[in-house]
């Protein structure tokens, strides 16, 4: 079951509410922690090193702030897993800094390209729509294209 | 900007990705609070990517989880050490399970800072009041031979 249920206000507005009580840390890894390797792997593909961010993750005091958070836990641990990978990665490697030299073609800016870049490459929406000489906004509907594809 | 428009955008995605800047999330916070239709989308989309990152989700090595729960116990003592007396509780309920085993195998002890300055204080008196002690011995010693002397001449025979 989700946890945000659907609520009528006085307004006649729906607001979005978790209900649940708030999860330990061990009961959040058991549900959601392979799902945040997944991730981490997507992004840091050493296991070792990615261990250790999965380690930090479920370690970090962002996670207890997941329980007030007005979404899912599961989404909420994305986002951690995601913030957490990128930063090591940049650490590491340092991402590239953008030239006309590694500017892709018009042609294979597929909704999964512009996906790969943002989400797992590490790059904000400007610095794709940059690399990609595509406006901001084309790099956003990209992102709604890549989950209504099938193979999202 | 419509609905549709707007779920179109991909500005939601972005939002529940972290990858929105704080323009667009306050943007986002309101449409969701002004149009149910946006609320609902993402309740959906939710559900979506949950099942998209679960069909890549790995399971991580057993050790793994073992590291999370000592560092948590550990972030959990430092954490009630910041309680007051207050916080604790009345009765007597608190479990052996709270708290860390720590094998202490030296010979040091730790005191609080305090005993430095009252330590220093203590010295410092001592040496004052044996060299209060020492002229106040010497001085009543001197007096006692100028106390004698005087007897003695007073005593004397006069020629």
């Amino acid at each position: 079951m989700n946890e945000l249920e659907r609520v009528n206000d006085n307004s006649g507005q729906q607001v979005a509410t978790k209900n649940s009580a708030p999860l330990t840390t061990l009961e959040v890894y058991d549900q959601y922690g392979a799902m945040a390797y997944g991730i981490i792997l997507q992004i840091v593909p050493q296991p070792h090193l990615a261990q250790e961010i999965l380690v930090s993750v479920f370690s970090s005091p962002l996670l207890q702030s997941c329980n007030s958070y007005p979404f899912t836990f599961a989404v909420c641990v994305i986002k951690l897993a995601r913030a957490k990978a990128v930063e090591a990665k940049r650490k590491l490697l340092t991402i590239a800094p953008f030239s006309a030299d590694n500017a892709y073609s018009s042609n294979e800016n597929t909704p999964e390209l512009i996906f790969d870049l943002a989400f797992r490459q590490g790059y904000s929406p400007d610095e794709v729509a940059e690399k990609l000489k595509i406006s901001k906004s084309e790099v956003l509907k990209a992102f709604h294209e890549f989950f209504k594809s099938p193979n999202a | 900007m419509n609905t549709k428009q707007f779920i179109e955008s991909g500005i939601l995605e972005a939002y529940l990705l972290g990858m929105s800047t704080d323009e667009e999330q306050h943007q986002v916070n309101q449409m969701v609070m002004s149009h149910s239709e946006i609320s609902e989308y993402l309740v959906r989309f939710e559900k979506n990517i949950q099942g998209y990152f679960l069909q890549n989700a790995v399971p991580p090595p057993s050790d793994v989880r073992q590291l999370i729960q000592l560092r948590n116990n550990k972030t959990d003592i430092t954490s009630k050490a910041n309680h007051t007396y207050y916080d604790m509780p009345k009765d007597n309920t608190v479990k052996k399970e709270q708290y860390l085993d720590i094998e202490v195998n030296d010979t040091y002890i730790k005191v609080h800072k305090w005993w430095r300055p009252a330590f220093v204080a203590v010295f410092i008196l001592s040496k004052i009041f044996l060299i209060a002690g020492l002229y106040y011995y010497f001085k009543a010693a001197s007096q006692e031979d100028e106390i004698q002397k005087l007897r003695t001449e007073i005593a004397a025979p006069k020629r």
